[in-house]
């Protein structure tokens, strides 16, 4: 566990953990950083610095909560940067672990009725998520927009209401993943069976990570807001 | 359980030193911080064994202390210079001294697992499922309610909760759609008893 500051290179940030790639990628920072340190680098790509840290350290240490002063960024920045990661999902990945698990689906030659309801099961996952995603883009997001921007609360409304929408999600990735390490019948081409989990395992740790993000820095901040605007109100 | 441990000290000498030590012979995850106050960051985690090692006479921020040692197996140790009076004071669990050798640090993190490992709580039944538990995961699948199962199976609705509570802990699987993908892979129920589109 180390926590990443300004003045560390960049190459030694991904080569600590390349699961970060990724994750900068959606900065807008490629590979090939040469020497230059998070700092630079955030600089010359038009990247606020502390709002960079508090997502890579958060992505690295599963125990790491960041500190006040690294919450001080725009939750409009947040926000950029989580619709980019569900437009990364819906786009990239889960077309790709669909892929893989159709290629696993072909090298089945009987008795494929199991993998079937896995398929079945991938199914409804994937839906499941897909209005997960949809309702944070569609009713989430543009709640915490508006209220940044017009600082007026409305009546019924508060981000603690869309909350508890993770876990669902999570339970039904963690259920597939047990499922086909426990109880499938391997009638499948193990290879292509590798692949598809290794993908899949990839993707569930990418979206818990997601998950901490939103809750430990995007839901803070929204909080912090609404009770500001409930103290002024209160005056 | 994962360890995690902690090594707060001004001084990077003494920081990198002990995690150097500590690494060697344990592999242990280890995270140096320089300020005490820099562990609040921290303050989330649960279910580990937590070790931080404090120079000594300092203290925690109380509340970080208090989270900590609520959700965790927690041990604070001191880290005394050799001028300070040997052994344990107030507010620490153990007490390390700079000029410990190696095989005294090795002991003291022996004895600390040790303690660690004796409160954990065992969940090894990890048999295969009972007949009334298949009888509860086969009607989780036919989509009855806990009331319903309660109802058909003549148990209290707390058996019921009690023998989900079981299965899943058995299984590792929570959702309703996984059970009844389980239930059907393992021949309780057959694929005509449900509806495949509901699934999907």
């Amino acid at each position: 566990m180390k926590i990443f500051t300004k003045d560390n290179k960049i190459s030694s940030l991904v080569a600590t953990n390349s699961n970060l790639i990724p994750v900068i990628n959606r900065f807008g920072i490629l590979l090939g950083f040469k020497e230059k340190t998070i700092e630079e680098i955030c600089l010359e790509k038009n990247v606020n610095t502390d709002f960079f840290l508090a997502i890579v350290n958060t992505y690295t240490n599963e125990n790491y909560f960041p500190e006040d002063e690294l919450l001080s960024f725009s939750p409009l920045l947040l926000i950029d940067y989580l619709k980019t990661t569900h437009r990364y999902y819906n786009q990239y990945v889960l077309p790709k672990i669909e892929r893989l698990l159709a290629a696993v689906m072909q090298t089945c030659a009987e008795n494929c009725s199991s993998l079937k309801m896995i398929s079945s099961f991938y199914q409804k996952f994937k839906t499941e998520l897909h209005i997960h995603l949809a309702q944070e883009d569609e009713k989430v997001f543009p709640y915490i927009i508006d209220l940044y921007h017009n600082r007026v609360l409305t009546e019924g409304k508060s981000i603690r209401k869309y909350e508890d929408e993770h876990t669902s999600v999570e339970e039904k990735l963690s259920d597939l993943k047990n499922l086909v390490i426990k109880y499938l019948e391997p009638t499948y081409d193990p290879s292509a069976m590798v692949e598809f989990l290794n993908t899949l395992f990839q993707f569930e740790k990418d979206l818990f990570d997601h998950a901490r993000i939103e809750d430990l820095i995007l839901i803070k901040q929204v909080i912090r807001i609404e009770e500001e605007l409930k103290t002024n109100a209160a005056r | 359980m994962e360890e995690n441990v902690f090594i707060i000290h001004p001084s990077e000498i003494v920081r990198k030193g002990l995690a150097l030590i500590l690494q060697e012979y344990f592999k242990m995850e280890i995270t140096q911080l320089s300020s005490i106050n820099d562990l609040n960051s921290f303050a989330a985690i649960t279910n580990n064994l937590i070790i931080v090692i404090i120079q000594k006479g300092l203290v925690l921020p109380v509340e970080t202390e208090e989270r900590l040692r609520k959700n965790n197996q927690f041990f604070l140790i001191s880290l005394s210079a050799s001028t300070d009076t040997e052994g344990v004071t107030d507010g620490y669990d153990y007490d390390l001294n700079v000029l410990a050798s190696n095989l005294e640090i090795q002991k003291l993190v022996q004895v600390i697992r040790k303690s660690a490992s004796k409160t954990k709580t065992s969940n090894t039944d990890n048999g295969d499922l009972t007949q009334r538990e298949k009888d509860v995961i086969r009607q989780v699948a036919l989509g009855l309610s806990n009331k319903e199962m309660a109802d058909k199976l003549n148990i209290s609705i707390h058996t019921v909760i009690s023998h989900r509570k079981n299965i899943t802990e058995k299984l590792n699987i929570k959702s309703i759609s996984g059970l009844t993908v389980y239930a059907i892979m393992n021949n309780l129920l057959d694929i005509s008893d449900i509806n495949p589109e509901e699934l999907i």
